[in-house]
């Protein structure tokens, strides 16, 4: 094995250690080398734990080492919570003791001005061969190896979305917003001042994890483009990244003397890039995890025709707007069609595109046609609107509708919008929980669904072009 | 004299300058098969009257000068000369408000330069970003991309397919297609203009910023009308 693949393939143990060591345990509840530990048992790691501090004999009722070098075992991942200026010789530590990945949650490196404290830091990981991800973090979760080593929230839900960030504050915030919106994710990095590992090494290992459908990014800046445009062209011809890239109005400082200069703010670069890998830019983080929770659910459509099934006018309108608007291609549907879906609705019902089964529509109406949308294979994507009304039973109609998804075996994208009361919010969590992606406004279903449609256009360009080379 | 792209750059750093002159721009835009608008420098006045009888009239005279990156600024350009005795006048007028407005620049002599007839204004960019390296630039010219910013980036190299897809980017793209009875212009042309500039960035990478601007895209054809090419220091 190459050195590159050999220190490429030590990312994985920030993933899947056998042990992690916490350096700078604390016994101090509020203290972060506290909450790491206590995440780390309560959510149930499948590992063995060995917590250091010299000053304390047992935390959380496991033995506690003077040092690293104490521990009986080998060591995969040091989690390092310590003041800055100790991290050198705890990590000089670390590389004499094996430790193959490190998560370095100190702060006060680069990002106070303490760039040579870094360069140590990097120095003494290179010559061992640790990875390690930060410093100024807030730490590491794996879903698969039950791993939640950071001071987030402890409950994280398990997923399928991994979710890298540059920012720790927002990050911590956003894992607790996820548990709350009932997302799952096979994994969180906080990325920090990113003096090892970056997006790009990131990327190269979560487009072959397993436990990984798609990778959500929120960036604030890149430290190497190019590398990150050659990382993610690979890995989005295989998964879908979708990146909230921050500071869209800062313009570069650049001396500009040229026409092309004054028209170049720092942004287009990042715009104009991820364009050309294949990454989905999200504006902000409500549209990112819309995405991402469509890209953990969906097959790949087959094909650009697009049918809205809906039970109101109104909202079959704004969605037809927002399929205009995301230029997704609504199906102009054939007279057979039409004739079908005529059979599934009221007299004074539409069965042209929008199909409207009006406000009578109940679960046997509904189940029709989503029957006829499934079954003609003419038909590639669905968008299921439903306004509450008091004939449905919200919370009824969605196990009626995941029924048949279910029977159909999810052969196509279907996403879903219910409008109305309490009784949808219910209702949009069953069709979660059977795999249908569902949301509290038109505009976020479509964009979402549209989101799958730019993703599954950029590969097949780029597949294209990759066979003709 | 025919030099590589590389002896033309270095000749340029040798001088101090830390851009191209536009005749040197455009030797390297030849260089890389881009269509330029026919032209020669001239070291006197008889000489310019000798290159523009050979190029034929009408045609303009521009300011040759290390001094001097804006040549409009101090009076540098002047356009549709259509005989020799304008030719002389606008020679005299140009030497004296080049003077008068920047009494130091050295002077190396006027650019001569055919009169290209009118036709649709591109501009082609080219820029070197810290984060991303080089990146090549498309709009069209005038207003669109004074004032509506209407322009399409796309980081290098590039193939003819991303090019054809910058220039369908831009929201004004209807009027290189034709509108109105107007004819088409030559988006095969322009496609390969922007692929030739976005190789010249990458084999090139003492460019920091190039604008040839404007281009005349023809029915057929195109052709760089004038080119500015920054150099890194």
């Amino acid at each position: 094995m190459s050195q590159e693949k050999h220190m490429e393939s030590r990312i994985k143990y920030l993933f899947f250690p056998k042990s992690v060591a916490v350096i700078g345990a604390s016994r101090s509840p509020g203290k972060i080398g506290h909450e790491i530990l206590r995440n780390i048992v309560e959510y149930g790691f499948k590992g063995r734990v060995y917590p250091v501090n010299p000053r304390a004999d047992k935390i959380l009722e496991l033995k506690c080492y003077k040092s690293i070098l104490e521990v009986p075992d080998e060591v995969d991942l040091a989690v390092i919570s310590i003041p800055a200026k100790f991290v050198p010789a705890v990590l000089e530590e670390c590389g004499k003791k094996g430790v193959k990945a490190a998560a370095i949650i100190s702060s006060g490196f680069k990002e106070v001005g303490n760039v040579e404290l870094e360069e140590r830091i990097v120095e003494i990981a290179r010559k061992y061969g640790i990875r390690f991800i930060g410093p100024n973090i807030f730490g590491v979760y794996s879903a698969p190896s039950k791993l939640n080593a950071t001071f987030g929230p402890t409950e994280v839900l398990a997923g399928k979305i991994a979710f890298i960030t540059q920012s720790g504050a927002l990050g911590i915030a956003l894992m607790g917003w996820t548990i709350f919106a009932g997302i799952g994710l096979s994994a969180v990095v906080s990325l920090g001042n990113k003096a090892d590992v970056d997006e790009a090494d990131l990327l190269k290992y979560f487009v072959n994890d397993e436990h990984t459908k798609v990778v959500l990014i929120y960036m604030e800046g890149l430290n190497n483009g190019r590398r990150f445009m050659e990382a993610a062209m690979h890995c989005s011809l295989k998964k879908p990244i979708i990146v909230i890239k921050a500071g869209r109005s800062e313009r570069g400082a650049r001396a500009v003397a040229s026409h092309t200069g004054s028209l170049a703010g720092s942004d287009v670069f990042y715009d104009v890039a991820f364009k050309q890998c294949g990454v989905l830019r999200a504006l902000n983080v409500e549209e990112a995890f819309d995405w991402a929770r469509a890209f953990t659910e969906l097959p790949e459509p087959k094909g650009d025709n697009v049918v809205i099934i809906t039970n109101g006018g109104g909202i079959g309108v704004m969605a037809t707007d927002a399929c205009s608007d995301y230029g997704l291609n609504l199906m102009e549907l054939p007279r057979d069609l039409i004739e079908e879906f005529k059979k599934c609705m009221p007299p004074f019902g539409s069965p042209k595109n929008p199909v409207d089964l009006t406000g009578q529509a109940a679960y046997d109406e509904y189940s029709r046609a989503l029957k006829v949308a499934f079954s003609d294979d003419r038909i590639h994507s669905i968008i299921l609107l439903f306004c509450q009304t008091a004939v449905v039973d919200p919370p009824k109609l969605s196990e009626v509708i995941s029924d048949i998804v279910r029977e159909y075996k999810h052969c196509k994208p279907i996403v879903a919008c219910y409008i109305g009361g309490e009784e949808c919010q219910k209702a949009m969590r069953i069709l979660e929980q059977n795999g249908i992606p569902a949301y509290p406004t038109p505009e976020r279903a479509v964009s979402s669904l549209a989101a799958i449609y730019r993703w599954a256009k950029w590969k097949k360009k780029m597949l294209k072009k990759l066979k003709g080379k | 004299m025919t030099m590589t792209p590389r002896e033309l750059i270095e000749h340029a750093l040798k001088e101090g300058r830390t851009w191209l002159y536009e005749h040197e721009a455009k030797m390297l835009c030849s260089l890389y098969g881009i269509p330029v608008a026919k032209s020669r420098v001239a070291k006197s006045k008889e000489e310019a009257l000798k290159i523009a009888s050979e190029i034929g009239y009408p045609v303009v005279l521009k300011i040759v000068s290390p001094d001097v990156l804006h040549k409009s600024d101090v009076g540098g350009v002047i356009v549709n000369i259509k005989s020799e005795e304008e030719l002389v006048k606008a020679y005299d007028r140009m030497m004296s408000s080049v003077k008068e407005k920047k009494p130091d620049a050295r002077i190396k002599g006027v650019l001569v330069q055919e009169m290209v007839p009118q036709a649709t204004e591109v501009i082609i960019g080219g820029i070197r970003d810290p984060q991303f390296g080089p990146a090549v630039m498309f709009g069209l010219g005038g207003i669109f991309v004074e004032i509506f910013r209407d322009v399409s980036f796309r980081i290098a190299p590039i193939d003819e397919e991303d090019a054809w897809e910058m220039i369908h980017e831009i929201k004004g793209f209807q009027i290189l297609k034709g509108y109105r009875g107007t004819t088409p212009a030559d988006i095969e042309a322009l496609v390969d203009a922007i692929v030739k500039t976005s190789n010249m960035l990458t084999e090139n990478s003492e460019i920091d910023q190039l604008d040839l601007n404007p281009v005349f895209v023809f029915e057929k054809g195109v052709k760089v009308i004038d080119a500015r090419v920054i150099l890194r220091k």
